[in-house]
Protein backbone atom coordinates (compact mmCIF):
# COMPACT_ATOMS: atom_id res chain seq x y z
CA UNK A 1 0.00 0.00 0.00
CA UNK A 2 1.46 3.39 -0.92
CA UNK A 3 2.50 5.44 2.03
CA UNK A 4 0.19 8.34 1.15
CA UNK A 5 -2.85 6.09 1.18
CA UNK A 6 -1.92 4.61 4.51
CA UNK A 7 -1.19 8.00 5.97
CA UNK A 8 -4.43 9.47 4.69
CA UNK A 9 -6.51 6.60 6.05
CA UNK A 10 -4.70 6.64 9.34
CA UNK A 11 -5.05 10.37 9.79
CA UNK A 12 -8.71 10.10 8.93
CA UNK A 13 -9.06 7.48 11.66
CA UNK A 14 -7.18 9.67 14.12
CA UNK A 15 -9.31 12.62 13.20
CA UNK A 16 -12.51 10.73 13.80
CA UNK A 17 -11.27 9.59 17.19
CA UNK A 18 -10.05 12.96 18.39
CA UNK A 19 -12.30 15.50 16.72
CA UNK A 20 -11.20 19.03 17.47
CA UNK A 21 -10.56 20.54 20.85
CA UNK A 22 -13.24 22.73 22.36
CA UNK A 23 -12.84 26.38 21.56
CA UNK A 24 -12.57 27.06 25.27
CA UNK A 25 -9.48 24.91 25.79
CA UNK A 26 -7.02 27.83 25.72
CA UNK A 27 -9.17 29.69 28.25
CA UNK A 28 -9.37 26.59 30.44
CA UNK A 29 -5.64 26.14 30.36
CA UNK A 30 -5.00 29.77 31.09
CA UNK A 31 -7.43 29.68 33.95
CA UNK A 32 -5.73 26.60 35.37
CA UNK A 33 -2.35 28.31 35.12
CA UNK A 34 -3.64 31.34 36.95
CA UNK A 35 -5.22 29.17 39.59
CA UNK A 36 -2.11 27.02 39.98
CA UNK A 37 -0.92 27.67 43.50
CA UNK A 38 2.77 27.32 42.85
CA UNK A 39 4.46 29.35 40.20
CA UNK A 40 7.92 28.01 40.34
CA UNK A 41 10.39 29.79 38.23
CA UNK A 42 13.91 30.98 38.78
CA UNK A 43 12.59 33.35 41.45
CA UNK A 44 11.39 30.42 43.47
CA UNK A 45 14.69 28.62 42.99
CA UNK A 46 16.49 31.76 44.08
CA UNK A 47 14.30 31.82 47.17
CA UNK A 48 15.18 28.24 48.02
CA UNK A 49 18.83 28.95 47.42
CA UNK A 50 18.61 32.00 49.66
CA UNK A 51 17.01 29.89 52.39
CA UNK A 52 19.79 27.34 52.14
CA UNK A 53 22.49 30.01 52.17
CA UNK A 54 20.84 31.80 55.09
CA UNK A 55 20.63 28.53 57.01
CA UNK A 56 24.31 27.87 56.37
CA UNK A 57 25.26 31.35 57.51
CA UNK A 58 23.18 31.04 60.67
CA UNK A 59 24.65 27.65 61.37
CA UNK A 60 28.19 28.87 60.84
CA UNK A 61 27.68 31.91 63.03
CA UNK A 62 26.08 29.80 65.71
CA UNK A 63 29.00 27.39 65.72
CA UNK A 64 31.49 30.24 65.77
CA UNK A 65 29.71 31.66 68.76
CA UNK A 66 29.52 35.40 68.80
CA UNK A 67 26.10 35.71 67.34
CA UNK A 68 23.80 33.44 69.30
CA UNK A 69 20.91 35.81 69.02
CA UNK A 70 21.75 37.16 65.64
CA UNK A 71 18.60 36.32 63.76
CA UNK A 72 18.07 39.90 62.80
CA UNK A 73 21.28 39.96 60.85
CA UNK A 74 20.21 37.13 58.64
CA UNK A 75 18.16 38.26 55.68
CA UNK A 76 15.30 35.92 56.36
CA UNK A 77 12.96 38.08 54.41
CA UNK A 78 15.06 37.63 51.33
CA UNK A 79 14.70 33.91 51.65
CA UNK A 80 10.94 33.96 51.55
CA UNK A 81 9.65 32.85 48.18
CA UNK A 82 7.51 35.41 46.47
CA UNK A 83 3.91 35.10 47.51
CA UNK A 84 1.72 32.91 45.41
CA UNK A 85 -1.90 31.97 45.58
CA UNK A 86 -1.07 28.90 47.62
CA UNK A 87 1.09 30.86 49.96
CA UNK A 88 -1.78 33.03 51.02
CA UNK A 89 -2.41 32.01 54.60
CA UNK A 90 -6.02 33.07 54.54
CA UNK A 91 -8.18 30.93 52.36
CA UNK A 92 -10.69 33.67 51.94
CA UNK A 93 -12.32 35.12 48.92
CA UNK A 94 -9.71 36.14 46.43
CA UNK A 95 -11.40 37.73 43.47
CA UNK A 96 -8.98 37.47 40.62
CA UNK A 97 -10.45 39.09 37.55
CA UNK A 98 -9.21 37.39 34.48
CA UNK A 99 -9.35 38.72 30.98
CA UNK A 100 -9.69 35.24 29.59
CA UNK A 101 -12.84 34.34 27.79
CA UNK A 102 -15.30 32.26 29.69
CA UNK A 103 -15.66 28.58 28.90
CA UNK A 104 -18.16 27.87 26.19
CA UNK A 105 -21.64 26.70 26.91
CA UNK A 106 -20.80 23.13 25.92
CA UNK A 107 -18.52 22.72 28.94
CA UNK A 108 -21.21 23.51 31.44
CA UNK A 109 -23.71 21.17 32.94
CA UNK A 110 -27.06 22.89 33.34
CA UNK A 111 -29.72 21.69 35.73
CA UNK A 112 -28.44 18.19 36.35
CA UNK A 113 -26.31 16.55 38.99
CA UNK A 114 -22.71 15.50 38.69
CA UNK A 115 -20.62 13.00 40.61
CA UNK A 116 -16.86 13.24 40.60
CA UNK A 117 -14.99 10.24 41.92
CA UNK A 118 -11.68 10.77 43.61
CA UNK A 119 -8.94 9.13 41.61
CA UNK A 120 -6.61 8.49 44.51
CA UNK A 121 -8.83 8.95 47.52
CA UNK A 122 -7.26 9.47 50.91
CA UNK A 123 -8.78 7.85 53.96
CA UNK A 124 -10.07 11.27 54.79
CA UNK A 125 -9.09 14.12 52.52
CA UNK A 126 -8.24 17.14 54.62
CA UNK A 127 -9.55 20.40 53.27
CA UNK A 128 -6.96 23.08 53.81
CA UNK A 129 -8.24 25.89 51.67
CA UNK A 130 -11.48 27.20 50.24
CA UNK A 131 -11.25 30.05 47.77
CA UNK A 132 -13.62 31.94 45.59
CA UNK A 133 -12.78 34.00 42.57
CA UNK A 134 -14.47 35.90 39.79
CA UNK A 135 -13.47 35.52 36.16
CA UNK A 136 -14.84 36.78 32.89
CA UNK A 137 -17.98 34.73 32.33
CA UNK A 138 -17.84 32.60 35.43
CA UNK A 139 -17.24 32.50 39.16
CA UNK A 140 -15.02 29.82 40.60
CA UNK A 141 -14.99 28.06 43.93
CA UNK A 142 -11.87 26.02 44.68
CA UNK A 143 -11.66 23.54 47.52
CA UNK A 144 -8.14 22.36 48.13
CA UNK A 145 -7.19 19.10 49.82
CA UNK A 146 -4.00 18.53 51.70
CA UNK A 147 -3.45 14.79 51.47
CA UNK A 148 -5.37 13.37 48.53
CA UNK A 149 -8.75 13.48 46.92
CA UNK A 150 -11.97 12.60 48.69
CA UNK A 151 -13.85 9.44 47.75
CA UNK A 152 -16.39 11.31 45.69
CA UNK A 153 -18.20 14.57 45.27
CA UNK A 154 -21.84 14.98 44.39
CA UNK A 155 -22.98 18.27 42.97
CA UNK A 156 -26.68 18.91 42.77
CA UNK A 157 -28.41 22.01 41.49
CA UNK A 158 -31.55 23.22 43.17
CA UNK A 159 -34.13 25.84 42.33
CA UNK A 160 -33.72 27.80 45.54
CA UNK A 161 -30.98 28.93 47.85
CA UNK A 162 -32.38 27.26 50.96
CA UNK A 163 -30.20 24.52 52.39
CA UNK A 164 -30.38 22.22 55.38
CA UNK A 165 -27.52 22.37 57.84
CA UNK A 166 -26.25 18.89 58.49
CA UNK A 167 -25.63 19.19 62.19
CA UNK A 168 -28.74 20.99 63.35
CA UNK A 169 -31.18 20.20 60.59
CA UNK A 170 -32.02 23.86 60.43
CA UNK A 171 -32.80 25.59 57.20
CA UNK A 172 -30.45 28.30 56.10
CA UNK A 173 -31.14 30.82 53.42
CA UNK A 174 -28.18 31.85 51.31
CA UNK A 175 -28.10 34.81 49.02
CA UNK A 176 -29.55 34.25 45.59
CA UNK A 177 -32.50 32.56 43.95
CA UNK A 178 -30.92 29.26 43.04
CA UNK A 179 -28.42 26.94 44.57
CA UNK A 180 -25.85 24.25 44.15
CA UNK A 181 -25.26 21.64 46.82
CA UNK A 182 -21.78 20.15 47.05
CA UNK A 183 -21.53 16.96 49.08
CA UNK A 184 -18.01 15.68 49.60
CA UNK A 185 -17.67 12.14 50.91
CA UNK A 186 -14.46 11.07 52.57
CA UNK A 187 -13.37 14.54 53.59
CA UNK A 188 -12.60 16.54 56.69
CA UNK A 189 -13.19 20.26 56.82
CA UNK A 190 -11.93 21.04 60.32
CA UNK A 191 -8.52 19.43 60.91
CA UNK A 192 -6.50 21.43 58.44
CA UNK A 193 -8.91 24.22 57.63
CA UNK A 194 -9.71 27.11 59.90
CA UNK A 195 -10.70 29.67 57.31
CA UNK A 196 -14.07 31.22 56.72
CA UNK A 197 -17.08 29.02 56.23
CA UNK A 198 -19.21 31.71 54.66
CA UNK A 199 -17.76 33.31 51.57
CA UNK A 200 -19.07 35.93 49.20
CA UNK A 201 -17.63 35.34 45.78
CA UNK A 202 -19.10 37.38 42.94
CA UNK A 203 -22.12 37.98 40.75
CA UNK A 204 -22.66 34.30 39.90
CA UNK A 205 -21.84 32.61 43.18
CA UNK A 206 -23.34 35.10 45.58
CA UNK A 207 -22.53 33.11 48.67
CA UNK A 208 -20.78 29.87 49.57
CA UNK A 209 -21.37 28.43 53.00
CA UNK A 210 -20.28 25.26 54.73
CA UNK A 211 -23.34 23.28 55.76
CA UNK A 212 -21.87 20.16 57.28
CA UNK A 213 -18.58 18.73 58.43
CA UNK A 214 -19.32 15.50 60.23
CA UNK A 215 -18.21 11.88 60.01
CA UNK A 216 -16.34 12.27 56.79
CA UNK A 217 -19.00 14.22 54.98
CA UNK A 218 -18.47 17.87 54.15
CA UNK A 219 -21.22 19.87 52.52
CA UNK A 220 -21.08 23.31 51.05
CA UNK A 221 -24.01 25.21 49.64
CA UNK A 222 -23.69 27.81 46.92
CA UNK A 223 -26.26 30.56 46.62
CA UNK A 224 -26.53 31.51 42.96
CA UNK A 225 -27.93 34.44 41.06
CA UNK A 226 -29.59 32.20 38.48
CA UNK A 227 -30.14 28.50 37.72
CA UNK A 228 -26.82 26.71 37.81
CA UNK A 229 -24.79 26.02 34.73
CA UNK A 230 -21.56 24.71 36.09
CA UNK A 231 -18.41 22.80 35.27
CA UNK A 232 -16.73 20.71 37.95
CA UNK A 233 -13.34 19.11 37.63
CA UNK A 234 -10.20 18.10 39.51
CA UNK A 235 -6.84 19.73 39.47
CA UNK A 236 -3.85 18.11 41.11
CA UNK A 237 -0.62 19.14 42.82
CA UNK A 238 -2.20 20.04 45.11
CA UNK A 239 -5.51 18.29 44.79
CA UNK A 240 -8.29 20.74 44.17
CA UNK A 241 -11.96 20.46 43.43
CA UNK A 242 -12.83 23.28 41.06
CA UNK A 243 -16.36 24.35 40.29
CA UNK A 244 -16.98 27.06 37.74
CA UNK A 245 -20.43 28.59 37.71
CA UNK A 246 -21.42 30.52 34.66
CA UNK A 247 -22.33 34.14 35.28
CA UNK B 1 6.36 25.74 15.38
CA UNK B 2 9.99 26.42 15.95
CA UNK B 3 9.57 29.66 14.09
CA UNK B 4 6.72 30.70 16.33
CA UNK B 5 8.81 30.03 19.39
CA UNK B 6 11.78 31.88 18.01
CA UNK B 7 9.65 34.93 17.44
CA UNK B 8 8.71 35.07 21.11
CA UNK B 9 11.82 34.82 23.21
CA UNK B 10 10.48 37.46 25.63
CA UNK B 11 7.44 35.27 26.29
CA UNK B 12 9.72 32.35 26.98
CA UNK B 13 11.72 34.39 29.45
CA UNK B 14 8.64 35.76 31.19
CA UNK B 15 7.12 32.28 31.35
CA UNK B 16 10.29 30.95 32.92
CA UNK B 17 9.98 33.73 35.47
CA UNK B 18 6.54 32.42 36.41
CA UNK B 19 4.25 34.60 34.32
CA UNK B 20 1.17 32.46 33.55
CA UNK B 21 -0.01 34.75 30.78
CA UNK B 22 3.32 34.48 29.02
CA UNK B 23 3.28 30.72 29.33
CA UNK B 24 -0.27 30.43 28.08
CA UNK B 25 0.71 32.50 25.02
CA UNK B 26 3.72 30.27 24.53
CA UNK B 27 1.84 27.00 24.58
CA UNK B 28 -1.31 28.15 22.85
CA UNK B 29 -0.15 26.87 19.42
CA UNK B 30 0.65 23.54 21.07
CA UNK B 31 -2.75 22.97 22.63
CA UNK B 32 -4.35 21.69 19.46
CA UNK B 33 -1.72 19.00 18.76
CA UNK B 34 -1.57 18.21 22.48
CA UNK B 35 -5.30 17.68 22.56
CA UNK B 36 -5.25 15.47 19.47
CA UNK B 37 -2.47 13.40 20.97
CA UNK B 38 -4.35 13.01 24.24
CA UNK B 39 -7.66 12.25 22.56
CA UNK B 40 -6.18 9.41 20.55
CA UNK B 41 -4.25 8.04 23.51
CA UNK B 42 -7.24 8.15 25.83
CA UNK B 43 -10.03 7.60 23.33
CA UNK B 44 -12.05 10.13 25.28
CA UNK B 45 -12.34 13.77 24.26
CA UNK B 46 -13.33 15.19 27.60
CA UNK B 47 -10.56 13.32 29.40
CA UNK B 48 -8.16 14.55 26.73
CA UNK B 49 -8.94 18.17 27.50
CA UNK B 50 -8.47 17.49 31.20
CA UNK B 51 -5.13 15.85 30.48
CA UNK B 52 -3.94 18.78 28.39
CA UNK B 53 -4.98 21.21 31.08
CA UNK B 54 -3.16 19.24 33.75
CA UNK B 55 -0.11 18.77 31.58
CA UNK B 56 0.03 22.50 30.91
CA UNK B 57 0.23 23.28 34.60
CA UNK B 58 2.92 20.65 35.08
CA UNK B 59 4.86 21.96 32.11
CA UNK B 60 4.74 25.46 33.52
CA UNK B 61 6.16 24.26 36.80
CA UNK B 62 8.89 22.30 35.03
CA UNK B 63 9.76 24.96 32.50
CA UNK B 64 13.04 25.62 34.24
CA UNK B 65 14.06 22.04 33.46
CA UNK B 66 13.62 22.47 29.72
CA UNK B 67 16.95 22.17 27.96
CA UNK B 68 17.73 23.30 24.46
CA UNK B 69 16.36 26.13 22.42
CA UNK B 70 12.75 27.11 21.93
CA UNK B 71 12.31 24.40 19.33
CA UNK B 72 12.59 21.86 22.12
CA UNK B 73 9.36 23.11 23.60
CA UNK B 74 6.98 21.16 21.35
CA UNK B 75 8.39 17.63 21.83
CA UNK B 76 9.00 18.39 25.50
CA UNK B 77 5.43 19.54 26.07
CA UNK B 78 3.99 16.63 24.10
CA UNK B 79 5.99 14.19 26.19
CA UNK B 80 4.43 15.70 29.31
CA UNK B 81 0.99 15.35 27.76
CA UNK B 82 1.73 11.71 26.92
CA UNK B 83 2.82 11.07 30.50
CA UNK B 84 -0.32 12.69 31.77
CA UNK B 85 -2.35 10.37 29.56
CA UNK B 86 -0.51 7.35 30.92
CA UNK B 87 -1.29 8.48 34.44
CA UNK B 88 -4.92 9.08 33.55
CA UNK B 89 -5.21 5.58 32.15
CA UNK B 90 -3.78 4.09 35.31
CA UNK B 91 -6.22 5.82 37.54
CA UNK B 92 -9.06 3.87 38.97
CA UNK B 93 -11.97 5.66 37.41
CA UNK B 94 -10.49 5.12 34.02
CA UNK B 95 -10.82 1.37 34.26
CA UNK B 96 -14.42 1.81 35.31
CA UNK B 97 -15.16 3.94 32.28
CA UNK B 98 -13.44 1.50 29.99
CA UNK B 99 -15.72 -1.29 31.11
CA UNK B 100 -18.61 0.68 29.70
CA UNK B 101 -16.98 1.05 26.28
CA UNK B 102 -18.83 -0.84 23.57
CA UNK B 103 -17.25 -3.94 22.12
CA UNK B 104 -15.44 -3.22 18.94
CA UNK B 105 -15.13 -5.45 15.93
CA UNK B 106 -12.25 -7.88 15.93
CA UNK B 107 -9.40 -8.45 13.51
CA UNK B 108 -7.46 -5.21 13.49
CA UNK B 109 -5.92 -5.71 10.11
CA UNK B 110 -9.02 -6.85 8.31
CA UNK B 111 -10.65 -4.67 5.72
CA UNK B 112 -9.53 -1.40 4.27
CA UNK B 113 -12.39 0.76 5.52
CA UNK B 114 -11.59 3.78 7.60
CA UNK B 115 -13.87 2.56 10.37
CA UNK B 116 -11.85 -0.65 10.57
CA UNK B 117 -8.69 1.35 10.85
CA UNK B 118 -10.20 3.52 13.56
CA UNK B 119 -11.19 0.42 15.51
CA UNK B 120 -7.76 -1.04 14.98
CA UNK B 121 -6.14 2.14 16.27
CA UNK B 122 -8.29 2.04 19.38
CA UNK B 123 -7.26 -1.54 20.01
CA UNK B 124 -3.59 -0.70 19.89
CA UNK B 125 -1.83 -0.28 23.23
CA UNK B 126 -1.48 3.41 24.06
CA UNK B 127 2.28 3.19 23.75
CA UNK B 128 1.88 2.07 20.16
CA UNK B 129 -0.59 4.81 19.37
CA UNK B 130 1.81 7.44 20.61
CA UNK B 131 4.54 7.15 17.93
CA UNK B 132 1.90 6.88 15.22
CA UNK B 133 0.11 10.02 16.36
CA UNK B 134 3.34 11.95 16.64
CA UNK B 135 4.68 10.90 13.28
CA UNK B 136 1.59 10.69 11.12
CA UNK B 137 -1.18 12.74 12.71
CA UNK B 138 0.92 15.58 14.11
CA UNK B 139 3.43 15.24 11.28
CA UNK B 140 6.43 15.72 13.53
CA UNK B 141 9.86 15.06 12.06
CA UNK B 142 11.54 11.93 13.38
CA UNK B 143 13.96 13.84 15.58
CA UNK B 144 11.05 15.47 17.40
CA UNK B 145 9.23 12.15 17.64
CA UNK B 146 12.36 10.76 19.24
CA UNK B 147 12.56 13.59 21.76
CA UNK B 148 8.87 13.27 22.62
CA UNK B 149 9.32 9.55 23.16
CA UNK B 150 12.58 10.01 25.03
CA UNK B 151 14.45 7.61 22.76
CA UNK B 152 17.02 7.80 19.99
CA UNK B 153 15.95 8.67 16.48
CA UNK B 154 16.57 5.13 15.25
CA UNK B 155 14.54 3.72 18.12
CA UNK B 156 11.74 6.15 17.31
CA UNK B 157 11.85 5.02 13.71
CA UNK B 158 11.54 1.41 14.83
CA UNK B 159 8.63 2.17 17.10
CA UNK B 160 6.75 4.00 14.37
CA UNK B 161 7.29 1.16 11.96
CA UNK B 162 6.42 -1.57 14.45
CA UNK B 163 3.21 0.18 15.43
CA UNK B 164 2.27 0.80 11.80
CA UNK B 165 2.81 -2.88 11.03
CA UNK B 166 0.33 -3.77 13.74
CA UNK B 167 -2.26 -1.92 11.70
CA UNK B 168 -1.15 -3.07 8.29
CA UNK B 169 1.02 -6.15 8.39
CA UNK B 170 1.98 -5.84 4.75
CA UNK B 171 3.58 -2.41 5.11
CA UNK B 172 7.20 -2.12 4.15
CA UNK B 173 9.54 0.41 5.70
CA UNK B 174 9.47 2.36 2.47
CA UNK B 175 5.67 2.60 2.71
CA UNK B 176 5.93 4.12 6.15
CA UNK B 177 8.84 6.53 5.77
Amino acid sequence: MPRDDFKRELNDAFSRISGSPGSDLPARVRSALIDAPERRGPGWLAGVAAVAIAALIVGALFVIGPLRSGHSTVPVGVATPSPSVADSPTPAVSPSPSPSSSPTQSVYVCGSSTTLNGTQPALSALIDSVRGGTHAGYDRITIEFQNGQPANVQITPQSNATFTQGASGQQVQLQGKDGLLIVIHGADGHTAYSGPTDIHVGSGILEARQLEDFEGVVQWGLGLAKPACYHAFWLTNPNRLVIDVQT
Amino acid sequence: MGLVMEQRPPAMARAADGDPDAFSVLIQPLLDPAYRLAAVMLGDRSAAEDAVQEASVKAWRKLGQLRGDERSLRPWFLSIVANECRMARRQRWWSVVRVAEPQRPSEPGAGGLASDLKDAVLRLPADDRLPLVLFFYLDLPLDEVARALGVSESAARSRVYRAARKLRSDLTEEDVF
